[in-house]
């Protein structure tokens, strides 16, 4: 097990997270400048924090209380870096090596080997990084850095810098990892698709801080503020008030649009008649219908963008206030209406896809 | 040993020592002061280059008052029982003082053109800071060390002034082949002035050719330099094939 907690304060901005990983892929979300790099280093010792404590699977790697601190090469850590940082001036096979040089030739040779297989490397052993695609080159830094067999694999935006198809593969590399590496993982990443495919658990960053750490489908299905739920693709919110509470069910009442709309409040139990809440809903789960309802709004069409299996639809709902509310929404193409500007459609909340967010 | 000859041995000598003294004490400088973060940096940077900016002269004369009778460098020694102004040490410390700037200045640029990352790697790989600097580093800083090292060879064969100052012009001693060209032409000696200078002039120029040669493009920088998109979308069916 990993147990972190790291204070680190710079002009302008500071850390101060907390976490464990335990056998299981974290995922690291948050925007650039969140901090999630330097928890990174932190944890390989190639930065020091202010204050706090790191532990990895009972070994003490940093204690600001007792001045201990781990030189990097002492950790056992696996770092990939951003940009992979390959031994330029070594082949393949010998960045693969350089971990566990000082061990028997013929025990590198027989890890190497292997560790070329599995990352699917074959016939790449000479080569210089130069020489290889962007794709390889990420693999060989993998390879490098599970050689010397390290308790915890550090993946820095590991994708970032792949075209699509290429990242697919690597993602399913990734994956396929877990068969010979039952280290822990630490993915940062920017991607909320990238950390919600690979990672069991996800924290979100946010200026720092961890804005909320969850089960990857309890973090997308409830958000606790809405930094986080901006961060995992809520799109529109609505404040409003609660004005009944029944059974699962909760009606907000929503001014702004003249209307009560009816929420499967499925784990919030501490609401209470009058509270301020937020509700939000991600584009794709608004629906389009041919008639008025409970949980229906009229809006009328002001554009759309038509995407590959989604068409990303902006309506104009009529505030109290005389003026506009704009909703985003994503039909897919099968079951998109007719689409005109200017038309005005009925559009259908459900009630177990509008989240409450108290925070 | 002639007054042709004797000129080159000293020189051949101190210009070797020289090297050897700037390359490590460059290294050591130029890597110490790459990882100091400290507020005194741009002073110590000053310090180490201060000799390229001064006239030789003054730095000779400053070397003389410090390691004169009463100076502490000349205070020190005397403790051994021992001086070193006018004897033949005093050309290597100061052609060495002359030429450190060079080679400091030439392999801390490198170092800091060396990827931060790439050294991290090796650390989190196990390795120690001197294993980092002599199996990542020094390999990926070479070009402008070699640059240093040749550039500081030349100018501590071409060290004059300074040299003349704490060392003076004793021939078979002290007498450098800048010096004895220098004595050589005031002597109303052409004939040996020209030989010494034919001389220097092939060093020049040989070391030149040798920075050139050790400089030119390794075997593994030339040739196939794939687009790396590019590349995967050539290598996608094998990678594919490796997955399945």
């Amino acid at each position: 097990m990993l147990k972190v907690r790291i204070n680190r304060a710079l002009p302008g901005f500071k850390l101060d997270v907390a976490f464990s990983v335990d056998g299981e892929v974290l995922g690291i979300l948050g925007p650039s400048g969140s901090g999630k790099t330097m928890t990174l280093l932190c944890i390989a010792g190639l930065l020091s924090p202010d204050s706090g404590f790191i532990q990895l699977n009972g070994r003490v790697l940093f204690d600001s209380s007792k001045k201990l601190n781990l030189q990097p090469k002492d950790r056992n850590v696996g770092f990939v870096f951003q940009n992979y940082a390959l031994f330029p001036h070594l082949s393949a096979g010998k960045n693969i090596a350089y971990g566990i040089r000082h061990q028997p030739k013929d025990e590198v040779n027989r890890r190497v080997q292997l560790l070329i297989e599995n990352m699917g490397l074959n016939g790449l052993q000479n080569r210089y990084p130069r020489e290889l695609s962007a794709g390889q080159q990420q693999r060989v830094a993998v390879a490098r850095a599970l050689a010397p067999e390290p308790d915890i694999l550090l993946l820095d935006e590991p994708f970032s810098a792949l075209d699509s198809l290429t990242k697919e593969q690597l993602e399913m590399q990734i994956q396929e990892l877990r068969k010979f590496y039952h280290g822990h993982i630490i993915l940062v990443t920017h991607d909320l698709e990238e950390a919600y495919r690979l990672s069991s658990r996800i924290a979100v960053y946010d200026a720092g801080k961890i804005a909320q750490c969850d089960l990857k489908d309890k973090l997308i299905s409830s958000p606790v503020n809405q930094k986080v739920a901006r961060l995992t693709r809520f799109r529109n919110f609505l404040d409003g008030v609660v004005t009944e509470i029944k059974d699962k069910q909760v009606w907000v009442n929503v001014a702004l649009l003249k209307t009560n709309l009816q929420v499967a409040a499925n784990g919030h139990k501490n609401l209470a008649i009058n509270q301020a809440v937020m509700l939000g809903i991600r584009s794709e789960h608004i629906q389009a219908v041919p008639s008025i309802g409970q949980n229906i709004l009229r809006g009328t069409l002001n554009s759309s963008v038509e995407n590959l299996a989604l068409i990303n639809c902006y309506f104009d709902l009529k505030t109290n206030i005389n003026s506009i509310y704009r909703l985003e929404t994503a039909f897919p193409k099968s079951v998109a209406p007719s689409l005109s500007n200017g038309s005005s459609y009925y559009l259908y909340f459900p009630p177990e896809q509008l989240v409450i967010i108290t925070g | 040993m002639n007054s042709y000859t004797a000129p080159l041995w000293i020189s051949f000598k101190t210009v070797l020592a020289t090297t050897a003294i700037t390359f490590i004490l460059g290294i050591a400088a130029a890597r110490w002061i790459s990882r100091y973060t400290g507020k005194l940096k741009p002073v110590i940077d000053g310090i180490f280059i201060l000799p390229l900016v001064l006239p030789p002269t003054v730095v000779g004369f400053g070397l003389l008052l410090f390691m004169g009778k009463h100076g502490w460098g000349g205070k020190f020694l005397a403790l051994f029982h021992t001086s070193i102004v006018f004897s033949w040490p005093a050309t290597v410390i100061s052609a060495a003082v002359m030429s450190f700037p060079l080679m400091y200045m030439t392999t801390r640029g490198a170092f800091e053109q060396v990827d931060t990352n790439i050294e991290n790697a090796a650390r989190t790989l196990g390795a120690s800071e001197w294993k980092v600097l002599y199996s990542v580093t020094l390999p990926l800083a070479w070009p402008g060390v070699l640059a240093g090292t040749i550039l500081s060879f030349a100018r501590a064969l071409g060290e004059f002034g300074a040299t003349l100052m704490i060392a003076g012009n004793i021939p078979g001693k002290t007498a450098t082949i800048p010096v004895a060209i220098y004595f050589a032409i005031v002597d109303g000696n052409m004939k040996q002035a020209d030989i010494l200078i034919i001389i220097v002039m092939c060093i020049a120029l040989a070391s030149l050719a040798l920075l050139a040669y050790l400089k030119r493009p390794k075997p593994r920088d030339r040739g196939l330099i794939v687009n790396p998109v590019q590349s995967d979308i050539l290598h996608a069916g094998r990678n594919k094939n490796n997955h399945s």
